[in-house]
């Protein structure tokens, strides 16, 4: 078996089956702990409103901090931009996830991929290196910030490699870039990554909270 | 034809020119990525060349190959070549038959000791020697046995290269290519299924030029041929650069001519001279004939999943083994936070007591 | 309406005092991270394992923090402040927590005495952060269940101690009992400012703290006018007038539970409608958003606090201002748990918009409001006061930039908090209550 082989069969079935496996496991695990009932009075009862509400206002930075987070703020939202347009709208990755998923979208050509994972690794790095240098954020980083960083950066860049074709022969650089995601997938469940999902609980929970008390948050 | 003429008489008598040959000598040191003043050096060499002897093995394989090398519609300077050769036992292309055609193996053998050109094509079963036998003696017996005084060999097609189709999952017979089973001889893999024509005569220029095998990448191929990939060297490429792809084979992309990666196209990954040497004479080669490249130079091509999956698509199993996946993980995610509900009841219990 | 300078003295003083004498708990290392971990273990749910397992790290939390602000030291980051937080989390309650366990460290007492500064020092709970995290987390939350944990460990600083130990053993605070209550009510008969005290039946039951009983009885004399002049049928209670709820900011379950329960079994007993808090931003959470929830049933009345429930009936039209002739320009300081944590923010500046004043909105305000520097009982804490007269500058600089003469507020806490900053900085803006003003407008 060669090693483009072991990354798209037997690596990849396991590393999908490990994210599968852990997203559930971490997802419910941490959801089903369960919350108190509330039981004040609710200055309004507009939970659900409120929560969906903070989902989509807490992609934009109130008056207030704007002007402190600016930096981290737009590049944060950028990086994500970059990299969802080039994992997601990629040739060859729509026919990855076509056979996964079993359907298909639109893609866009490969150097507007190139130039956009280009853009994304740039930004990456720039976060990467405040997070290096930025006292607060030095503070408070762990393994798991530099290990997701890792698996996230290591990806780009063989994807970047294989597309372009340069660095090593392709099927080389292809099964790298294979390993690579599947090393992300595997690292998934277990890290912050799970922000990808859990964000979305967090925001709604925060907006509906602060929302049954006449807040909006 | 006598044997012990040389291949430089030899051609004269069948009317090729000098012309035409210094012509093929150059082609051919441009074809193996020699420098320029290597055609004088492959011409001289060729001209007082004797002609090898060469004894050619079928094992478990289609005839492909041998129909490929020698059904050019017309004549050319590389089948002359292949002609000139001596082919001293074939069991598709010789006379004789029975008795006396494993007589001239024998004879070739002892005749040419340590000096004939040994050339496979086919797979040798492992599994049982019955499987594949010719005149009583079984595939391994018969290539031990001729591999011995061999100079060289040359593993023609992807069955005597790699396994092959004969290989191919579940691998019935157990088969195997020529170098697993022989260790201690040169070997040149020149796959294909079947191989290009003009690879076979180019590592046989090689051979008679400098008395050595050409330059071989990592799986025994000459490098000079299998040294880029199919995509690398396709005309379709700037499409795939521009993101503009065939999906279906009648849609407008296919008629267009754009490229045939997302229709399984294996280019990418397949080494091999088909977009730069082509078939027939340089006529075509499957891309241009609008059909994704199957990958057939490769160790088990015929295993990594359908000819008409993506190469960026996964080889995995099923969506089942992930839907169980989920299933599990779901299972352990209620059962932790059942877990830790009863922790908090208990903490809870416990600070109600001491309070 | 205006302050007694002499009692705002003899306050800054008492609270010089306070805590000196209180006895240390002797409490082994073992035990102290024993209890912490039982708490965080009783608290921790799961909205909190969300917030905790989809913090990304980014550190923005810190740029909405006045102390980080007034400092930039980067151990004043609110993400920083739950860290034994997140580690018990992992190695304890997480789903994945046999996978974590070997590679998180475990909480030591040395952590938890090192997070004491961290969480009753240089956090106020007022939930700026909450509003700045990207990801939605709540991080007050989370530094509450760190007080919480902390309280249990016995390690509350000791002025805060001193106050919790006296409202749970006397139900008092600051020493102000029925007595004092009563020297106050008699204080303001005879100015001609009728309290009802103690009625068996009525449809409004009043509340007060102690500061406002020792500092603020100006406050406490224009709420009686202003339900006076609605004509209420009202009350205080001798057992039950205490809105202060340490527990609350102690993070001490049971002597928040136990003020609570008080002040529910009166307004119980005297069948009250509604129970009207004073201006005072905790005793608003104590009892409004927590009271249901630490009884563990739903209160039989509403609460309002004092601005609302003016807001309220001016709204209503039953309360009738007059415009003052020359608007004065004011600015409003919304109290944390008034507010952001509340919901009462539209409120007084309805009602100060009501009054005709020249209405002045400071950069950062209504949800978005910078903390006094004071709240969640620190302005007690003495260890913390350079700290504190730090963010209180940025308080003084977005005050000054509104050009306001007066600042409002609506929260004895932020009030005393603010004057004392103010008297540091020899800053001279006056720090006055938005009821006080109310009540001073009434028209005949």
């Amino acid at each position: 078996m060669t090693l483009l082989d072991f990354a798209r069969g037997p690596a990849l079935q396991w590393s999908l089956i490990i994210l599968v496996f852990g997203v559930l496991w971490q997802l419910l695990g941490t959801i089903l702990i369960g919350v108190k009932k509330d039981l004040s009075k609710p200055r309004r009862n507009t939970a659900v409103r409120d929560g969906l509400a903070t989902i989509a206002t807490r992609s934009l930075p109130e008056h207030q901090f704007e002007k402190k987070i600016r930096f981290q703020h737009f590049s944060g939202y950028a990086w994500h931009v970059a990299l969802f347009i080039a994992v997601l709208f990629s040739a060859p990755h729509i026919l990855f996830f076509e056979s996964v998923l079993g359907f298909g979208w639109p893609h866009l050509p490969n150097g507007i991929i190139l130039v956009t994972a280009a853009i994304a690794l740039a930004i990456l790095f720039a976060l990467v290196i405040r997070r290096l240098s930025h006292p607060v954020q030095r503070l408070i980083s762990n393994a798991d910030d530099y290990i997701s960083v890792i698996v996230v950066i290591v990806p780009l860049v063989t994807g970047m490699l294989a597309s372009a074709h340069i660095g090593a022969r392709y099927e080389t650089l292809l099964a790298i870039h294979f390993l690579s995601v599947e090393a992300l997938f595997v690292w998934f469940p277990f890290g912050k990554l799970m922000h990808t999902a859990l964000t979305f609980p967090s925001r709604f929970r925060a907006g509906a909270a602060f929302g049954r008390r006449g807040v909006k948050a | 034809m006598r044997k012990h003429q040389t291949l430089g008489v030899y051609l004269h008598a069948q009317g090729v020119s000098r012309r035409a040959f210094l012509k093929f000598c150059s082609a051919t040191a441009s074809l193996m990525a020699l420098p320029p003043s290597a055609a004088a050096q492959v011409a001289a060499a060729l001209a007082a060349a004797r002609r090898p002897s060469v004894i050619w093995l079928s094992f478990q394989e289609c005839t492909g190959c041998t129909e490929s090398l020698t059904r050019s519609h017309a004549p050319t300077l590389e089948s002359l070549i292949f002609d000139a050769i001596s082919l001293d036992y074939h069991h598709t292309l010789q006379a004789a038959s029975g008795e006396s055609a494993e007589a001239a193996r024998i004879a070739a053998m002892e005749e040419n000791e340590g000096e004939y050109l040994l050339v496979v094509d086919g797979s040798i079963p492992l599994g049982n020697p019955g499987y594949s036998t010719i005149a009583g003696m079984s595939n391994l017996d018969m290539l031990r046995e001729t591999a011995g005084g061999a100079a060289a060999i040359i593993a023609v097609g992807t069955c005597a290269a790699f396994g092959g189709i004969p290989h191919a999952s579940p691998n019935p017979t157990g088969a195997v290519s020529v170098s697993e089973i022989i260790t201690d001889k040169p070997i040149v893999n020149v796959s294909g299924c079947p191989p290009i024509p003009v690879v076979i005569t180019g590592v046989l220029a090689h051979f008679l030029t400098f008395g050595t095998l050409p330059d071989l990448d990592h799986l025994g191929r000459p490098v000079a041929f299998f040294g880029q990939n199919i995509h690398d060297r396709c005309y379709r490429r700037p499409f795939y650069e521009r993101g503009q792809f065939a999906h279906t084979f009648d849609d407008e992309g296919a008629r267009k001519g754009w490229c045939l990666y997302e229709l399984g196209c294996k280019g990418p990954t397949t080494y091999n001279a088909c977009a730069t040497l082509k078939w027939n004479e340089g006529t075509s080669y499957p891309i241009a004939s609008g059909h994704g490249c199957l990958g057939c130079s490769e160790p088990d091509f015929w295993d990594k999943g359908s000819f008409y999956t993506p190469i960026s698509a996964g080889l995995w199993g099923s969506r089942e083994t992930l839907i169980g996946a989920a299933a599990a993980g779901a299972a352990l995610g209620v059962g932790s936070a059942l877990a830790a509900r009863a922790r908090k009841k208990k903490a809870r219990a416990a600070e109600e007591a001491e309070s | 309406m205006s302050v007694d300078n002499a009692a705002f003295r003899d306050f800054r003083e008492s609270l010089e005092r306070l805590g000196i004498d209180t006895p240390s708990e002797v409490i082994s290392d073992e035990e102290r991270v024993r209890r912490a971990k039982q708490t965080f273990m009783d608290k921790l749910d799961g909205r909190m394992a969300v917030d905790l397992t989809t913090c990304v790290h980014c550190g923005m939390c810190a740029e909405a923090c006045h102390f980080y602000e007034a400092t930039q030291d980067e151990k004043y980051a609110p993400v920083h402040k739950f860290e034994p937080l997140r580690r018990f989390y992992r190695r304890e309650l997480s789903p994945m927590r046999w996978l974590f366990r070997p590679f998180t460290r475990d909480i030591t007492a040395q952590d938890l005495e090192t997070w004491q500064e961290l969480v009753y020092d240089a956090c106020t709970g007022c939930g700026r952060c909450d509003m700045m995290c990207p990801m939605g987390i709540r991080l007050s939350t989370l530094i509450n269940v760190m007080r919480q944990g902390l309280a249990s460990a016995g390690l509350v600083p000791a002025e805060l101690q001193a106050l919790q130990n006296e409202q749970r053993d006397s139900d008092t605070v600051f020493g102000v009992g029925a007595g004092k209550l009563r020297e106050v009510i008699d204080r303001l008969g005879r100015q001609g400012i009728e309290i009802p005290l103690d009625k068996d039946q009525a449809e409004v039951l009043v509340l007060t703290t102690a500061v406002e009983v020792l500092l603020f009885s100006d406050a406490l004399a224009a709420t009686a006018k202003i339900l006076n002049r609605l004509g209420a049928d009202w009350t205080m209670l001798s057992q039950g007038f205490e809105a202060a709820n340490i527990g609350l900011v102690s993070g001490d379950e049971v002597t928040q539970k136990r003020a609570t329960a008080k002040i529910v079994e009166q307004a119980k007993a005297c069948g009250a409608r509604t129970v009207i808090l004073p201006e005072s931003g905790h005793a608003y959470q104590a009892l409004r958003w927590e009271g249901a929830n630490v009884l563990g049933e739903v209160l039989p009345f509403e609460v309002l606090a004092m601005s609302e429930f003016i807001a309220r009936e001016i709204d209503a039209g039953r309360l009738k201002l007059k415009s003052p002739a020359n608007g004065s320009s004011v600015t409003y300081h919304d109290p944390c748990r008034l507010g952001r944590h509340g919901g009462v923010i539209e409120q007084p500046r309805q009602v100060l918009k009501a009054l005709g004043l020249d209405f002045r909105e400071a950069d950062s305000n209504g949800r978005e409001n910078f903390c006094c520097g004071g709240g969640c009982g620190e302005y007690v804490i003495k260890r913390s006061a350079p700290l504190r007269q730090k963010a209180f500058e940025i308080k003084k600089r977005e005050f000054d930039e509104t050009g306001a003469d007066t600042v409002i507020t609506s929260c004895a806490n932020c009030r005393i908090n603010l004057m004392i900053g103010a008297d540091n900085a020899g800053w001279q803006k006056p720090v006055e209550s938005l009821v006080e003003k109310v009540a001073a407008s009434l028209a005949e």
